[in-house]
C-alpha cells in the first residue's frame, strides 16, 4: 500500500470491515445508532451508509409544521479559523460531505439519536483523550 | 425462468416475486401489477449490499436505475449467469466502502453521483431523485432531494408502493432532505498564497 502510513494512522475510524457486521436493523431504512463500532448508520437511497462517530461535529433537531428535523454535521476543512485542531485531516483536496439532514414524523426518536450523538462523541473524546495520556 | 421470493422494487413497501426470463424480468407484488423490463433496455448491473440483503441495481438505457433489494449472498453466482447468459451483461459486484468516512470523491455517471472512498463507493444518490443543488458557501455545494407530498405512498399504488425516478427519499421513516458537501478549490484560490484563504474568511 503506498500510503501505508496514512492507512495506520487512520485504523481507528474503521466502522466496519465486513459487510456482515451491519446491525440487521438498517432494514427498516431508518437511522440505526451502532454503539458497539462508535457509528451512526444512516439511509441513503435505500442504502445503509455507516459513518464513524470520530467524522461527526455535531447534531441538532428542530421542528417545523408537521416534521422533525435532524441535521448532522460532519467535520471537514475550512469550518472557522483558529479552532483547535482536534481532527488532522487525512487528505486535504478531498472531497467531504459536510452535513445531512433528515426528516421524520417522530420528534421525539430525533431528539433521542441527537442525544445519542453527542454522548458517544463525548465518549470518544475521551476515549482519545485518555489514549493520548497513556502515549505521552 | 428463474425466480426468486422476497424481493423489493426500488424501496417498495411491500416485498414481491422477482422472475427472469430470456426476454426480460417482471417484479410482481402479493397484489397488484407486475413490473416489467424487457431485456433491450438492459445496459449494466451491479450486485452489493443494501438494505435488506444483497441488491442488484440495473442500469436502464434511459440511464435510471432500478434497484432489487432483498437477495440472499448466496443468489449471486445463479444471478450472475443470468445476466451474462441472458442479457449478455455482466453483474459487477460492486463493494462498498465500510470505514464510515466522510471524505473520498464525488464521480459523476450515467445515472447517478457516487461518493467514492479509496475508490469505493460509499452512496450513490440518482440525479432523478435531486429537486436542486446551490452553491451554499465559499467551498460548499448544497444538494436537495425531492420529497414526497403527505400522504404520497409510492409512485404507483399498485406497484406495492414502489418508488420509481424522483421518490426513493419518501420510503423510510427518516428522510434526506439535503446533503451538503465540501468541495475545495472552488473559489479562486491558487496554491502559492497560504493564508488568502483565511483572508477571504474574514
Amino acid at each position: 500500500d503506498q500510503s501505508g502510513i496514512m492507512v495506520k494512522k487512520f485504523k481507528r475510524f474503521e466502522s466496519y470491515k465486513r459487510e456482515q457486521q451491519f446491525p440487521s436493523r438498517v432494514k427498516d431504512l431508518a437511522i440505526v445508532m451502532d454503539q458497539k463500532n462508535s457509528t451512526i448508520v444512516l439511509p441513503i437511497m435505500g442504502r445503509p451508509v455507516p459513518f464513524h462517530i470520530q467524522t461527526i461535529k455535531n447534531a441538532s433537531k428542530s421542528d417545523e409544521g408537521d416534521f422533525s428535523y435532524l441535521r448532522i454535521n460532519f467535520l471537514s476543512p475550512g469550518q472557522g479559523v483558529g479552532r483547535k485542531d482536534d481532527q488532522p485531516f487525512e487528505d486535504v483536496s478531498a472531497h467531504f460531505v459536510r452535513s445531512l439532514t433528515f426528516r421524520s414524523h417522530d420528534g421525539e426518536r430525533f431528539q433521542d439519536i441527537s442525544n445519542q450523538i453527542a454522548n458517544m462523541k463525548k465518549d470518544a473524546v475521551k476515549r482519545e483523550q485518555e489514549k493520548k495520556e497513556m502515549e505521552d | 425462468m428463474e425466480s426468486f421470493d422476497g424481493i423489493y422494487l426500488d424501496l417498495s413497501q411491500e416485498p414481491g416475486k422477482c422472475r427472469f426470463a430470456e426476454n426480460g424480468f417482471g417484479w410482481k407484488p402479493s397484489a397488484g401489477e407486475t413490473y416489467t423490463l424487457d431485456a433491450g433496455n438492459i445496459a449494466g448491473a451491479q450486485w452489493s449490499r443494501a438494505a435488506k440483503g444483497y441488491e442488484v441495481k440495473i442500469l436502464h438505457r434511459d440511464s435510471s436505475v432500478i434497484q432489487l433489494d432483498g437477495f440472499a449472498q448466496e443468489d449471486f453466482d445463479r444471478l450472475s449467469k443470468i445476466f451474462k447468459n441472458w442479457y449478455n451483461t455482466n453483474l459487477d459486484h460492486k463493494e462498498h466502502a465500510l470505514r464510515g468516512w466522510n471524505w473520498g470523491k464525488g464521480e459523476f455517471g450515467k445515472a447517478e453521483l457516487a461518493f467514492n472512498v479509496q475508490n469505493r463507493p460509499a452512496f450513490e444518490i440518482p440525479y432523478s431523485e435531486i429537486l436542486n443543488t446551490n452553491l451554499a458557501g465559499k467551498n460548499e455545494v448544497a444538494v436537495e432531494f425531492i420529497m414526497p407530498t403527505t400522504g404520497e405512498t409510492g409512485t404507483k399504488e399498485n406497484l406495492g408502493g414502489a418508488r420509481g425516478k424522483g421518490k426513493k427519499t419518501g420510503a423510510g421513516k427518516d428522510q434526506l432532505v439535503e446533503m451538503r458537501f465540501y468541495i475545495p478549490g472552488l473559489a479562486s484560490v491558487t496554491k502559492d498564497e497560504p493564508g488568502s484563504e483565511e483572508e477571504g474568511e474574514a
